[in-house]
């Protein structure tokens, strides 16, 4: 009984001694922050206002709310003013306000000449902190993500569609696993007063970071940071993400629809991000293995150089999209992140062979590594063409965000120091920790699936003929290997789903 | 040695202009000059106070415009893939390391007129080796029938890539509908039969290489931080050798069209309705003003703050989008507009009303406050272009390409502000007629 009554006085104690000590402690409001990037005498001025917020953090049964809400703000009107009066007010301005939505984090992005500064900020502000919600703009806006599902990205665009499902095999019950702009099935569900709801609760100031760059007057920053400080206090926890499902073998999803050519993407999760000190010696192998749209790609040289078979081939480490030319488009920041393979399309004919290379070529990296030769190339590669990465306004702010979410001062920078001391045998390392050939997820869009499965899971040999009636003995002979790859298939992990099925709904539609 | 050396009044740096565009009678902003060797070559400079990044463009000024006979369409385009192939001196695996450890943005694109290579890099000490393997380049590209039927089925792939793109169908179809004989018919990929025929095409791409790939057919540009004797030096010493062609292309003349044409294309899965129409226009031109107020009319009629786009996209949302693109070209080319429908039921109406805007056009001045607005747009949206290197010289490339001179880019700008609302109404009268217009629809299959 003792006890009992010692607990009954002690649980109220501690219960107590918590709530007082909580509220000494208690965290004030993490204030507004700002990236600034001022450029005296340059006549523009760039503005990134991003929001920890994306696309996972949309409620559930509620995909593509984020997405939503966020294009209302950049694509819709203002309390002030209409969505025709902003564009009329733009348009001699040559000025305009895009929103990006990624899984963790969107940015709302605009260049403006510094003649129109003022005018441009005054709506822009107005855009974002006393947005319109207007019925005709959420109507307009929610049929065009709806279009975008049902129509565009399913139908014509086989490339991001190819992308689009292995996101959906990566991250299946995980909160990155629906596409940004939500299932067909959860917009049309969504209500404005959803739209209303989401921007309450996310878009307040712990959230957002105000990022300025160019030729601004001295004093604009503390303007912007005082009119968004009428924003509610708070913020939204970075999520706790669970670790993504890994496949168990090869894990194949064939999206079946009438297309004379093959798009191929696979991948799986990798447990490495910017902020990771492997990083950078992961991604020297990654720039010899399939450095996007670049001759450096091992894959671009094997499969389109030597044998002519698409248009290109890549690999990555990380998310990537492309921005301005080749190069990466910055805050698509993420928590974690995936290697992959994008096989561009090719003649349905010859996809059960490129899909064998890819793999064998992939096994290569992992067992024998990165060949000397081409680690001295692609370490030199990347300390050269990462000086070109930011050169716009926007561009340089936007890896200065970037630096920052990862820990860095500035990312660029840090390339330039560490590269030069990478050695080869930490690739190598980095590849054997890292990466793995026989555990990943395949998707596949194509026709006639059927007989690319049962040939998959017999691993028929698939020799492929060539325009060229006297091609290199070599490659021939190499051929002969590849066209007998074996690859293990098990029929149970291998899906054939019509293209329109995916979308509906969240998961896979298997 | 012929010079042609330009100095522009205006001094502005990358990034340290500051006036208003809108006061100057300059919109290029910066400093350049132009040279030309013996054997025709024209050099286009400017240095910038960019640090560290040069980009180096070389203009082949043949495009799909050059293919004139029949079944080669696409061959301007296929010879650009060629073009990485190397030379005897540096094999193609040696060119490719040599851009590779350059760290450079490199690439080739073709379109109707002109073909064009880009190096972009960091370090002006690079500077000599970069003229020196891209003069090798184009005096000394080597390859031989093998390389070619390799290299013909990647033309294919890249066919592929965007053949599941209902705006490329919707393009090809509308180009070979409104062309009877100009190559302009074809786009600048191609028949895909005449891509099938491309490993068969050897001895070709020799008559093609001998007649296009010369100095005479061909411009440097050169934007970034460099000195411009020092470049020059270069220039000279690499490609001095470099010999003529002298070829003279004959493009062949469109008829002028007498009546309305109109096709159709079935798309096989679902998709959004597409219409395009177009009409027959001039060639681009700084000095006559048809095609530069066919420019502002485009902006006035139906760019996003104009009438019918707010009224068909935004108020009735008939439309996702509704455009008019109007290309500057050599030879007279296409008025186009194009507009993604929710509802193929909505077809005829937005062609109707299409066709009404432009009869406004004809009958209604347009204010002189509009007129202003839509040239202040010009002059910020080409502005932004200029903010690098690459933006510099990837626009200055387009503009070259059409007159071989960059200072038609403050004529074509000095004429904007000449054109008045009677000379929109005028021009409308000219081209917007119903026999001069072609109108193309594709529709998504029996699942829509």
């Amino acid at each position: 009984m003792k006890s009992i009554y010692r607990r009954l006085i002690i649980i109220p104690l501690i219960l107590g001694l918590s709530i007082v000590f909580s509220a000494c402690v208690k965290k004030s409001p993490p204030p507004l922050r700002t990236e600034l990037l001022p450029v005296d005498g340059n006549p523009f001025v760039s503005f990134r206002i991003l929001l920890k917020v994306g696309s996972a953090h949309d409620p559930i049964g509620k995909e593509g709310l984020c997405y939503l809400t966020l294009s209302m703000l950049a694509n819709g009107g203002s309390q002030t003013l209409s969505y025709k009066e902003i564009q009329n007010k733009f348009y001699p301005m040559a000025a305009s306000l895009r929103v990006q939505v990624d899984k963790e984090m969107s940015v709302f992005t605009g260049t403006i000449h510094i003649d129109n500064l003022e005018k441009y900020y005054q709506i822009l502000k107005e855009m974002l902190l006393n947005p319109g919600f207007r019925e005709e703009d959420f109507i307009r806006l929610k049929t065009n993500q709806l279009n975008f599902l049902e129509k565009t990205l399913v139908n014509n665009m086989d490339e991001q569609f190819g992308q689009e499902i292995l996101n959906l095999m990566l991250y299946e019950d995980h909160p990155y696993g629906h596409h940004e702009a939500g299932t067909v099935e959860s917009v049309r569900k969504l209500t404005l007063e959803d739209v209303k709801n989401f921007y309450r609760t996310h878009f307040v100031q712990g959230n957002i970071i105000i990022g300025l760059a160019g030729g601004y007057p001295a004093d604009f920053p503390d303007k912007v940071v005082a009119d968004f400080s009428q924003l509610p206090e708070g913020e939204t926890p970075q999520l706790q993400l669970p670790p993504p499902r890994q496949p168990q073998g090869l894990e194949i999803m064939i999206a079946e629809k009438k297309t004379p050519a093959t798009a191929i993407s696979m991948g799986f999760p990798i447990q490495i991000t910017k902020a990771d000190d492997d990083f950078f010696a992961l991604w020297i192998a990654q720039a010899h293995f399939g450095e996007h749209r670049q001759h450096l790609s091992w894959l671009f040289q094997k499969i389109r150089e030597e044998r002519g078979q698409n248009y290109g081939d890549y690999a990555y480490i990380e998310h990537f999209v492309q921005g301005r030319d080749k190069f990466p488009e910055p805050n698509h920041c993420r928590q974690q992140q995936y290697f992959s393979i994008w096989i561009r399309p090719l003649a349905n004919s010859n996809r059960h062979f490129v899909l064998r290379q890819a793999i064998r070529e992939l096994k290569k990296l992992v067992e024998e590594g990165v060949p000397a030769e081409r680690f001295e190339l692609a370490r030199e590669y990347l300390l050269n063409y990462t000086k070109l990465y930011a050169q716009t306004l926007g561009e340089r702010l936007g890896w200065q965000m970037d630096s920052h979410y990862y820990g860095y001062e500035d990312f660029l920078a840090e390339v330039q120091k560490r590269l030069p001391k990478i050695t080869h045998e930490q690739v190598n390392q980095a590849v054997r920790k890292y990466l793995n050939f026989e555990n990943m997820y395949i998707a596949i869009i194509t026709e006639d699936a059927q007989s690319l499965k049962e040939a998959l899971v017999a691993n028929t040999p698939s020799p492929i003929t060539y325009a060229n009636p006297n091609m290199p003995p070599e490659i021939l002979q190499e051929d002969l290997i590849i066209q007998n790859f074996p690859l293990k298939v098990n029929p149970d992990k291998i899906w054939i789903v019509p293209a329109t099925a995916f979308f509906q709904r969240v998961g896979l539609p298997r | 040695m012929k010079k042609l050396s330009w100095l522009i009044t205006f001094s502005w740096c990358l990034l340290l202009f500051v006036s208003s565009p809108l006061h100057s009678s300059q919109v290029f902003p910066y400093n350049y000059q132009i040279e030309e060797l013996e054997n025709g070559l024209k050099v286009v400079s400017i240095p910038l106070k960019n640090p560290h990044i040069i980009s180096y463009y070389t203009i082949v000024r043949s495009g799909s415009r050059n293919e004139i006979e029949p079944g080669k369409s696409g061959f301007a385009h296929f010879f650009e893939h060629m073009m990485f192939k190397g030379t005897k001196n540096m094999p193609r695996e040696a060119y490719d390391n040599f851009l590779t450890k350059l760290g450079a943005g490199t690439n080739g694109y073709t379109t109707d007129d002109y073909t064009c290579y880009f190096v972009v890099f960091a370090g002006r000490e690079h500077l000599k080796d970069v003229v020196r393997v891209e003069a090798d380049r184009f005096i000394n590209l080597y390859f031989d029938e093998e390389m070619l039927k390799t290299e013909a089925p990647v033309i294919e792939g890249e066919y592929y890539s965007s053949v599941s793109n209902p705006f490329r169908r919707l393009y090809e179809l509308l180009r070979h509908t409104a062309f009877e004989k100009h190559p302009y018919k074809h786009t600048t990929l191609g028949y895909l039969e005449d891509i099938k025929d491309m490993p068969n095409e050897f001895a070709y791409s020799q008559l093609y290489k001998k007649r296009f790939y010369a100095p005479d057919n061909t411009i440097l540009l050169v934007v970034g931080d460099f000195n411009h004797e020092e470049l020059m030096t270069y220039v000279r010493q690499y490609y001095g050798p470099w010999k003529k062609s002298g070829y003279k292309l004959v493009t062949p003349t469109e008829p002028p069209q007498k009546k309305q044409k109109r096709a159709h294309y079935e798309w096989p899965t679902k998709t959004l309705p597409r219409l395009a129409i177009a009409f027959h226009g001039p060639a681009y031109s700084d000095t006559k003003i048809d095609k530069a107020a066919l420019d502002l009319l485009a902006e006035i009629y139906f760019s996003s703050r104009s009438p019918l786009y707010q009224k068909l996209v935004i108020d009735e949302q008939i439309c996702l989008s509704l455009n008019a693109s109007f290309p500057d070209r050599r030879d007279p080319y296409l008025l186009i507009f194009t507009a993604v429908l929710k509802e193929e039921k909505d077809l005829p109406l937005v062609e109707k009303a299409i066709f009404e805007e432009l009869n406004k056009a004809k009958t209604e001045p347009v204010s002189e406050k509009l007129l202003q607005d839509v040239k202040a747009n010009l002059k910020y949206s080409f502005l932004r272009a200029m903010e690098t290197t690459d933006g510099v010289a990837g626009t200055l490339a387009f503009y070259i390409n059409l007159t071989t001179d960059p200072g038609t880019v403050n004529r074509l700008f000095n004429l904007y502000e000449k054109i008045t609302p009677q000379d929109i109404q005028e021009i409308a009268k000219k081209y917007f007629t119903v026999n001069n217009s072609t109108v193309v629809t594709l529709t998504g299959g029996k699942g829509k």
